[in-house]
């Protein structure tokens, strides 16, 4: 059996991909040639990549969200995929995090701006073709390219600046 | 090049280890393509007389070991009409006391040299749908898109055209049509009157096709049609099942919400063909000559593939992604569908493996033959061999699937979901449909899919609300995720 990292439904060995949730079963697709260090998990320094220990457990705090203009510090639980975005009138697709009460929209946020989603072994960010562009550490990503996130990473969805905060323990 | 004189057995376009009643059945085929009440073509008489030696031979038991001993070593594949390429989704399956899954992904085309080949001459007749629903827009472009096949014919291609409501009238009968003002104003003169009743124009359809039946030719129907049929559902089927038995394959095009899709699925599905949604009116042209310009460079009619997995193993599933996506029957028999001259099959294959066929240290997942039809050939090409097998080991191996494999199933587990929810709002299951149409519209909105996204929440939405799939969506969701699969199966070119 595989259990769905996102939606925790129990799929059939040798399963692509979940018959429940739609979402990818299979390792990363980049190659995961990096050692997890079990003997010291974390130092003080900030770890270069975050490592995620137990991808089969779906619900802890797996990344938190701190929007760097009002201070507020969003946790994310529950779900392995969040899309981050605002919402306007008549909108067909809701983002999961919605940021239209941070001045979302005066600081070139589109309605579906960025997916975050959780790796096998690291967390993933992806320009969903938004109006403004996405990016990391001033580097703006290509439509639909993932990008592995770091902790204390600061990404801009347009000018709207959030930094990265991943599970330190 | 093949050998000079040729032996029995491509006499008969078979392989060499045939059973008796493959022979019987080969000779058969052949006998019925070369009646002698049937207008004889200059060397049909020889090539007829070499099958029946051919046949007089093999069939005899004693005869056919004494002859087998005269005979030299095969060569492997030389006459092979396409080859055969073969990928998994797991370098080798694992001893396991849960069942598992494994995926093959067949291509069948020409890949190495490309001689010249031989194009199948149409039989072609286009049933039109004419009741009164089709007045206006839709009326005016089917007309403009059956003039166009027209003008697009080749000299060796026969084409009809039947128009149908709740009784049908044949406007051009299948023939040559060296004529092609007479058929433009014929086609120009239709009108719009009655209801629709698809049995009607199938009948008439079919009988025109038969009357020019050719087992040379391609035989081929295309269906247009916008509404739903009332209370004749049943020997519609059972005409497409005659169809079937005489070769004639049609495939469907439906205009609109308005008709069943279902039923025209397995309308067509009968006959080893393919259904098609046109969204809105101005399509119909393009798709239609779409269609023609596939059937015109078919290079094999029909890959058919003969073959049964080991006990144990069971075949879930089976979806063509190329030439054209869409689900494949299972049965004793799958019917693989066209290879075009320029365009390879490609079909993706799912495997159950039970615990007690992955204790052994290699399972058969299939094993059988292919053959390739070729209507344009007089002697039929010889089956291709194929097995599809994995080594089992103690231990899971860790490699990632080839990404061909992994296009394909990601867009499969689209094209999954989306039945899911409909099967799901069908058994009033309203919650769960909704459920899984919201994960396929995130699914899809990260494959950049944004606007088929929008389509398919609007629908999670309104089954939530109204509990009711439109007929309009389901049908455009269902189809565009079909249309996905044949684009994972070309992204990787």
């Amino acid at each position: 059996m595989i259990i769905c990292p996102s939606c925790g439904h129990q799929s059939i060995t040798g399963s692509a991909f979940c018959a429940e949730c739609g979402v990818n079963l299979l390792p990363s697709d980049t190659p995961t040639t990096q050692k997890m260090d079990v003997e010291h998990p974390a130092s003080s320094e900030q770890p270069k990549r975050s490592a995620v220990t137990s991808p089969v457990v779906p619900c802890d705090n797996w990344v938190t969200l701190h929007l760097l203009d009002s201070g507020q510090v969003l946790p994310l639980t529950a779900r392995n995929e969040f899309t981050i975005g605002r919402t306007a009138e008549g909108q067909p697709v809701m983002p999961d995090i919605d940021l239209t009460p941070y001045q979302a929209y005066s600081h070139g946020v589109s309605r579906l701006h960025a997916v975050i989603k959780r790796g096998l072994a690291e967390i993933l960010l992806m320009d969903l073709d938004s109006a403004n562009g996405t990016f990391v550490n001033g580097e703006r990503l290509e439509p639909d390219e993932e990008r592995a996130l770091s902790n204390g990473d600061v990404v801009a969805l347009g000018g709207f600046k959030i930094q990265i905060l991943l599970k330190s323990t | 090049m093949p050998p000079s004189k040729q032996d029995y057995y491509s006499a008969l376009g078979i392989l060499r280890d045939s059973s008796p009643e493959e022979i019987k059945r080969a000779y058969h085929a052949a006998a019925r393509r070369f009646h002698p009440d049937q207008n004889m073509l200059p060397g049909e008489t020889e090539i007829f007389l070499e099958v029946q030696r051919a046949y007089e031979v093999l069939s005899n038991p004693q005869r056919r070991v004494l002859y087998d001993a005269t005979l030299p070593k095969e060569e492997a594949g030389t006459q092979a009409p396409v080859q055969i390429r073969l990928q998994y989704s797991r370098q080798s399956l694992v001893h396991l006391d849960e069942p598992q899954l494994v995926y093959a992904l067949l291509e069948a085309g020409q890949f190495e040299h490309r001689g010249p080949q031989t194009l199948t001459p149409l039989n072609l007749c286009l049933v039109l749908d004419v009741s009164t629903s089709m007045q206006g827009n839709k009326i005016d472009v089917a007309k403009a898109a059956a003039i166009r096949i027209v003008h697009m014919l080749r000299p060796e291609d026969l084409f009809g055209l039947v128009v149908f409501s709740d009784r049908a009238e044949v406007l051009l009968p299948c023939a040559y049509q060296h004529d092609l003002n007479r058929a433009q104003s014929r086609i120009q003169s239709i009108r719009t009157s009655g209801a629709t009743e698809i049995r009607q124009g199938l009948q008439a359809g079919l009988t025109e096709l038969s009357r020019s039946l050719d087992p040379k030719r391609g035989n081929h129907l295309i269906l247009l049609t916008d509404g739903h049929t009332y209370g004749d559902e049943q020997e519609c089927l059972q005409l497409a099942e005659e169809a079937a038995r005489l070769n004639i394959s049609i495939s469907g095009f439906g205009i609109g919400g308005d008709w069943n899709d279902i039923f025209l699925d397995g309308l067509v599905g009968r006959t080893g063909g393919n259904s098609t949604y046109i969204a809105e009116a101005q399509d119909i042209e393009s798709l239609l000559v779409e269609k023609f310009a596939a059937l015109a460079r078919t290079f094999v009619d029909d890959a058919i593939l003969e073959g049964r997995p080991q006990s144990g193993v069971e075949l879930r599933s089976c979806h063509r992604l190329q030439p054209e996506g869409g689900p494949i029957e299972i049965g004793e028999v799958l019917h693989l569908g066209p290879i075009l001259q320029d365009e390879s099959l490609s079909v993706l294959f799912e495997f159950v493996i039970e615990p007690s066929a992955s204790r052994e240290e290699s399972v058969t997942l299939l094993d059988g033959a292919m053959r390739a039809v070729v209507a344009a050939r007089p002697i039929p090409f010889p089956p291709i061999r194929l097995r599809m097998d994995r080594p089992c080991t103690p231990s899971a191996s860790k490699e990632t699937p080839p990404q061909s494999i992994v296009s394909a199933l990601s867009r499969l587990s689209l094209y999954r979901l989306q039945e899911r929810a409909r099967n799901e709002t069908q058994a009033g299951e309203y919650e769960s449909a909704t459920r899984h149409l919201r994960n396929l519209a995130l699914q899809l909105q990260t494959q950049g899919q944004h606007d088929l996204s929008k389509t398919t929440l609007f629908e999670a939405e309104s089954i939530e609300r109204l509990q009711a799939f439109s007929e309009q969506g389901s049908k455009q969701i269902k189809y565009a995720t079909r249309a996905l699969l044949r684009q994972a199966a070309r992204e990787r070119k």
